[in-house]
């Protein structure tokens, strides 16, 4: 033999990565072999395995070598997978399977006769080991064949398949050792039947390389059979001594597979899919499964048998529990919880993925195989009620039949096929290299050439990763494209498609989703979608990926019908178009908030351009107060001699700035406290642009708007009242006159920001006096009526004023005013003890009849009124000490409170927390209704919108309920402790 | 579970059941009953059987109003005492909103929650009850006071005395039920008979327990007197405990058993008795849930009502019993406070809770009291630091509105009830003037 050293660039070339180990090892190697290596999935391993084989066994090595074919078949297997090597390498006997290549994929039938052949004759552990020799050596041949083909992913359905026979060869061959070693009276185990369903990807025959095999056991007893004693005819076997039999025969056929022994395990053979699972008995009689499933089976065990195949043993008992279960997977009984199932479902194909491996996973995470397979089980469980031609089992044949059926467009039939085969294909090479049940890619770059150049997918790791993330991106959009994209067919004939769904079937899967009104939901998505225009066009395109998001929000039905009402007002403007096409970010949100809120959705109608704010965060921003009083001074000034056309165009303001801060709220992006200041000064915004109309400067009065309550506090929620005062002081005009001008202002106020859509309550029921008092004042008759009534609870009512609209001089003259009640220099014990008192009476009194005090928003145990009122009390007591306690914040003067030692940073964090949630809490009802409720609600759907708004997951009604009730106790305790004081 | 429904529905047809009785037990812990015909046990299992439960004091608020009731077949048992004439079943029921939630406020989803929290650190609970009760002549008074059917004492043997009778009546029945009993022997006070239940997981001997309250009625009806649980039915006489011995597992084994350890107890059998003395007090108004409970828990003799813990000692709260050696598994300890009228679900809730924190948190077990605390001064306990049971429902109540460990586990619903209801019971009794008033005060003032 000559010998050419072959170069560092030809070794390159062949696709050695470590150079010159290579041209070490492969002076041992004949050189005609060299150029085989370039067929390998990894050279340098496969060298250093034939390497390792020429060492321990030349003498069976050598004849393979000799022999060309067989020689490449070897050099393909050794680069391909290190585990057959190790078979190999322990069995070199086995070697010559290499020079028996397969010409086509061998029948079930023949890998059943060759597995029988190998366990004839031999029983116990040597019988084990033949049956896995013999099993090991088949896979080690049809690797071969696979390696070979031209193109992997063509056939990796059919070596799937052959896996699956394979494996049912292996069950059958253990189950005849079983049968053979069985204890019980020879004549009684042959008239015990067993059969071996095959369920998931053994029974779809869609089976890996190395994963655990999903079984059923069925036993039967022969009927012809006669047990006797010899001499009278003898009986029947029992149907009972039957299924105890069959259950020591298969537990022998698992152990044959899967327990220790000389030649390693193949793989588990899992029965847990039985009904009751684990707990449940391992064999059962046909009538025992067939009434478990009529009775019991849940909707989960029904999705499985989908893919139940009568796969080894008792062939004809199985057929026979395959066609008696099938009929129950399509009945209706299984379908009532189907949505259930569907959720269910998806939360598996969602279910935690260790975060590290993310990145890696094959399988799981968005845009593997559990996606493909989702959406098709989905697909086929909707419409396979009513269409036996869904009923496939294996996901490629279930695609196809989809397709053929109309369900899917043909076109992304194939090219969701395609990407399935890639995935899959690169899942068997994975598996394959080191026989081991992995879904994982591999991380290291060697590994993942060696994979690329395995797969034939690529040359390079590179090349490899960036072919998976194109699929993965695909895949990811399988399920819009598959599952929601047809729904538009079945309202609107689109020309290029190919398939169309009919209603029933469309809103079978409107259903399936959460849609409780699906024929309301057809009817809109055909309004959306049909005709010719720009419009519908985009929307056909987008809608599939909408009606996706719709079905993740409390009410999906409010959310599309609140979609078309906008889609409607907007017609054909440009942006909107736009932004549905272009922005997918804001078509999320918009489906969010429309699902969230029926406050919303009113406030969209009047406003439906409000929508191009979800496309910039800085639009969902709330306007400071500055930027609010310039544009009121703009309208006013625009419409000086039309009031009532500039008060119109400020209460549309204020509606728009409203519905921003709506969204801003519903997408989580400000806080409560930022939401109360953003509705106080939008309060404050039209306030002084109605004031400006009718009252003009030089008119002979000052007037001003003082707040008070939340509105003073900045603490507004959505349909809260405002509460105010007026206060005015004659410039020029006499007393008489300056009142009668305060009084017309007054009406005019009133008349100028009533507003039917988004009520805006100007609520004077704090004034002095309250229903019985004037309804405005001069700062004179403020003083001489604080001067002469100083009762406690007005001072406490002044806590919260603020000058917050009108000229200057007069509201800093009223708060001057104010801070001489509300900041007195010391508080009597009595007056302390009065506002207790007033406190604890309005808890008695004010709180409706039959409502839940431990739900009562505002007045209720815990809630807002007792976090203010022992804010108030400490303020009244001690602000005039500690000037950080004059503010009319709640939050800010419980922070000064914490600053002054006066209580416990705990005890303050416990009323914070409790007064957060009792307001965010009524924002959200009022979102979520449309109405304003102060008591938390007990309907389940309802604790469920406004749980949602408050960001808790979907289901988190309980949740909410659990923490608001816990929360406000907890605040009660201090409040009780800290106010009232003393004993309980 | 599915095992279990066949199970019951095939019995209904072969013993020919005529009624099934659906069992669950309100936040006080009285028993309430649902009759089924058996027709409808099917549609039960799948669907729970819908009832207005604001009908039930404390099971729900009045706007929660419609609440189902699933059936547990695992629960599943002909009664006994209906004969063989329309036989009559019964299985204990989990309340159900209508969306399929648990209703907040049944206390057997109570104790199940709290059995899931001891599950997810990898316990189960075992108890095992030692029940006391009285049986008097009827429910009538007569001068004023309780008549008990004997004047016999401690495991006196009384002859053809209707108390022999009644205990082995009670205990046939018992076992026809499956329900294990370990012992039963006649008590300290005349009348009174104690029943030890064989241990089993809590929630099970949660529902023996109330079923064994109903046997007890159900025989001494059938034997012409009358059978109570009421913690002191006589002054000064011994009051009706329910002594609960109780033990963790993990998988096989007992957490509470380590061979090495004092009195062979381990750390965690320590640290859980811990949780139980810290907690004692604020769990108080639950295990000791009525104003007559107080007179059992101050009525001197062995009552518990000081926070210690012995070996063998019949004064400490928490005892550690003496157990067979090698029986490992049989470690426990025995929890003296808790009184026969207590709602078992939520009292085991209470007591298991307070076990793991003090697992949880790693308490440190005090000292053991050795000798009788009763027979110490108040000066004596105060400087080996052994605080009190609280000495009336006020007292106790006061302490459960400030315990998050109970809010935490009955949940807010539950423990707002309780201490509503509880309350009013207090104010009520408050109210009356009592002829110890009367007889002491009238005289003289």
């Amino acid at each position: 033999m000559t010998r050419t050293t072959t170069t560092l660039t030809e070794l390159a070339r062949l696709g050695f990565a470590d150079l010159s180990g290579a041209g070490e090892g492969l002076r041992d190697v004949p050189a005609e072999l060299i150029p085989l290596f370039a067929t390998a999935a990894d050279p340098d391993q496969a060298l250093r395995l034939l390497r390792g084989l020429l060492e321990s066994a030349p003498d069976v090595v050598a004849p393979v070598l000799a022999d060309e074919s067989a020689a490449r078949r070897l050099i393909r297997v050794l680069g391909a997978s290190s585990g057959l090597a190790d078979f190999l390498s322990h069995r070199p006997e086995q070697l010559n399977v290499l020079r028996e290549p397969l010409r086509a994929l061998p029948s079930a039938d023949s890998y059943l006769a060759l597995l029988l052949d190998a366990v004839e004759g031999v029983g116990g552990e040597a019988g084990w080991n033949s049956l896995r020799i013999a099993y090991r050596r088949e896979l080690t041949r049809l690797a071969a064949w696979d390696l070979e083909q031209p193109d992997g992913q063509l056939v990796v359905d059919r070596v799937a398949a052959a896996l699956a026979d394979l494996a049912a060869a292996a069950l059958d061959a253990a189950l005849a050792l079983a049968r053979q070693a069985s204890r019980f009276p020879k004549e009684e185990v042959a008239a015990t039947r067993l059969a071996i369903i095959g369920m998931g990807k053994a029974g779809a025959r869609e089976l890996n390389y190395l994963s655990d095999v999903d079984v059923i056991f069925v036993a039967g007893a022969d009927a012809a059979s006669r047990i006797g004693d010899g001499e009278t005819d003898g009986e029947p076997l029992s149907e009972g001594r039957a299924v105890e039999i069959a259950t020591r025969l298969a537990m022998d056929t698992m152990r044959a597979i899967q327990e220790l022994a000389v030649e390693p395990p193949l793989w588990e053979v899992d029965a847990n899919l039985r009904p009751e699972g684990k707990d449940g008995a391992l064999v059962r009689s046909l009538e025992s499964h067939l009434a478990y499933y009529e009775r019991w089976a849940k909707s989960w065990e029904f999705q499985a048998l989908l893919k139940a195949r009568a796969m080894a043993g008792d062939r004809e008992l199985g057929e026979r529990y395959v066609a008696g279960v099938a009929p129950m997977v399509w009945s209706s009984a299984s379908r009532e919880n189907f949505v259930e199932s569907v959720q269910a479902m998806r939360e598996r194909v969602t279910a935690h993925i260790p975060p590290e491996e993310v990145e890696v996973q094959l399988k799981l995470g968005p845009g593997g195989l559990r996606d493909v397979e989702f959406t098709i089980q989905l697909l086929q469980l909707v419409h396979g009620h009513s269409d036996p031609d869904v009923r496939q089992r294996s996901t490629l044949d279930a695609l196809a039949a989809l397709a053929d059926r109309g369900y899917i467009g043909r076109v992304e039939a194939t090219e969701f096929g395609s990407d399935y085969r890639f995935l899959r294909l690169l899942e068997h090479r994975i598996q394959l290299s080191r026989l081991r049940r992995t879904h994982l890619m591999p991380r290291d770059p060697d590994a993942l050439r060696a994979l690329a150049r395995g797969s034939g997918v690529a040359t390079t790791a590179d090349g490899l990763l960036e072919a998976w993330q194109r699929v993965k991106q695909t895949v990811r959009t399988l399920h819009e494209r598959l599952f929601y994209r047809p729904l538009l067919s079945a309202v609107a004939a689109l020309p290029d498609d190919g398939y169309a769904l009919t209603s029933a079937q469309a809103e079978a899967r409107l259903a399936a989703i959460g849609f409780h009104d699906p024929r309301g939901a057809l009817h809109h998505i055909a309004a959306l979608t049909s005709g010719v225009s720009r419009r519908a066009q985009i929307q056909r395109n987008l809608l599939p990926v909408m009606l996706g998001w719709f079905a993740e929000g409390a009410d999906p039905d409010l959310g599309l019908l609140n979609f078309r009402r906008l889609s409607d007002d907007l017609g054909e403007t440009y942006w909107f178009l736009r932004m549905l096409r272009d922005s997918s970010g804001a078509a999320h949100r918009l489906t969010h908030v429309l699902s969230s809120s029926r406050f919303v959705g009113v406030l969209f109608e009047r406003i439906p351009e409000a929508a191009a704010w979800l496309e910039t965060d800085g639009e969902l921003r709330p306007r400071s107060l500055a930027d609010l009083l310039d544009e009121t001074a703009a309208t006013v000034a625009r419409h000086s001699d039309e009031v009532d056309a500039a008060a119109l165009a400020l209460r549309t303001a204020r509606r728009r700035e409203v519905l921003r801060l709506a969204l801003a709220g519903i997408l989580g992006m400000i806080t409560i406290e930022e939401l109360g200041e953003g509705l106080s000064d939008i309060t404050s915004a039209l306030l002084t642009g109605a004031l400006a109309l009718c009252h003009r400067w030089g008119d002979g009065i000052e007037f001003g708007i003082i707040a008070l309550g939340r509105y003073g506090g900045r603490e507004l929620g959505f349909g809260s009242d405002a509460d105010i005062v007026y206060v005015y002081e004659p410039a020029g005009a006499s007393p008489e006159d300056a009142a009668h001008r305060a009084e017309v202002i007054v009406r005019e106020l009133k008349r100028l920001t009533e507003d039917l859509r988004l009520p805006l309550d100007l609520d004077l029921g704090l004034r002095p006096e309250g229903k019985n008092g004037a309804v405005v004042r001069s700062l004179d008759s403020y003083r001489a009526y604080y001067d002469r009534w100083s009762l406690t609870w007005e001072a406490q009512a002044l806590l919260r004023a603020r000058g917050a609209v009108g000229d200057p001089g007069v509201l800093r003259a009223f708060e001057s005013l104010a801070d001489e009640v509300r900041y007195p220099a010391s508080i009597s014990q009595a007056d302390v003890r009065e506002v207790k008192r007033i406190k604890a009476r309005v808890e008695a009194e004010r709180l409706p009849g039959g409502v839940d005090p431990a739900r009562h928003l505002k007045l209720g145990r815990g809630s807002l009124s007792d976090v203010e009122w022992f804010v108030q009390l400490l303020q009244l007591q001690h602000a005039a000490a500690f000037p950080a306690l004059r503010t009319t914040s709640t939050l800010q003067a419980l922070d000064a409170a914490v600053a002054a030692e006066l209580m416990p940073a705990a005890d303050a964090a416990k009323l914070r927390v409790a007064w957060i949630i009792a307001s965010r809490a009524r924002s959200a009802m009022t979102l979520w209704t449309a109405k304003t409720a102060d008591v938390l609600p007990t309907d389940r759907q309802q604790l469920e919108g406004v749980a949602r708004l408050l960001e808790y997951p979907p289901g988190g009604a309980a949740r909410l309920e659990e923490d608001y009730l816990r929360t406000t106790r907890l605040a009660r305790q201090v409040f009780e402790r800290r106010f009232y004081g003393g004993l309980k | 579970m599915d095992k279990q429904r066949d199970f019951v529905l095939r019995t209904i047809e072969e013993r020919g059941v005529k009624f099934v009785r659906l069992w669950f037990t309100d936040v006080t812990g009285t028993l309430k009953s649902v009759a089924l015909a058996p027709a409808e046990v099917e549609g039960a299992f799948s669907e729970g059987v819908g009832f207005d439960g604001s009908a039930i004091e404390g099971l729900t608020r009045s706007f929660e109003a419609d609440v189902l009731a699933h059936p547990d077949p695992t629960t599943f048992q002909i009664l006994p005492w209906r004969g063989e004439i329309d036989p009559t079943a019964r299985m204990f029921c989990d309340i159900m909103t209508p969306d399929g939630q648990p209703a907040a406020a049944d206390p057997r989803n109570v104790l199940k929650r709290t059995l899931a929290k001891a599950a997810d650190r990898g316990f189960t609970f075992y108890t095992h009850p030692e029940i006391e009760f009285y049986l008097l002549k009827s429910s009538k008074l007569k001068h004023g006071e309780a008549q008990p059917v004997d004047s016999a004492g401690y495991f006196d043997n009384v002859p053809g005395g209707t108390a022999h009778d009644f205990r082995r009546r009670s205990v046939r029945m018992l076992e026809d039920l499956g329900i294990s009993v370990e012992f039963s022997h006649h008590e300290a006070g005349p009348g009174q008979n104690e029943i030890d239940l064989r241990y089993a997981d809590a929630l099970t001997m949660a529902d023996n327990i109330m079923t064994f309250r109903t046997v007890i009625k159900e025989v001494a009806i059938e034997q012409g007197v009358y059978a109570t649980f009421m913690p002191k039915p006589i002054s000064g006489q011994p009051g009706s405990g329910m002594h609960t011995h109780m033990s963790l597992f993990e998988g096989d084994t007992n957490a509470f058993f380590d061979a090495a350890g004092q009195y062979q107890l381990s750390s965690i059998g320590r640290q859980f008795v811990a949780g139980l003395l810290r907690h004692a007090p604020e769990i108080t108004a639950v295990t000791n849930q009525f104003v007559n409970s107080y007179k059992r828990l101050w009525g001197g003799d062995e009552a518990p009502s000081y926070l210690t813990w012995g070996h063998n000692n019949r004064s400490a709260l928490v005892r550690v019993p003496l157990y067979k050696p090698g029986k490992g598994n049989s470690a426990r300890v025995e929890y003296r406070a808790i009184d026969s009228a207590a709602n078992p679900y939520l009292a085991f809730s209470l007591l298991l809770a307070a076990g793991l924190k003090g697992i949880e948190e790693g308490y440190e077990l005090p000292p053991e009291a050795d000798g009788d605390v009763w027979a110490l001064s108040d000066s004596e306990r105060r400087a080996l630091g052994y605080d009190s049971l609280p000495a009336s429902l006020d007292a106790a109540l006061h302490l459960m509105e400030d315990s998050e460990l109970v809010a935490e586990t009955l949940g807010e619903q539950v423990y707002e009830y309780v201490l509503l209801n509880k309350r009013r019971e207090w104010a009520g009794y408050r109210a009356q003037v009592t002829p110890f008033e009367l007889s002491t005060n009238l005289e003289i003032l």
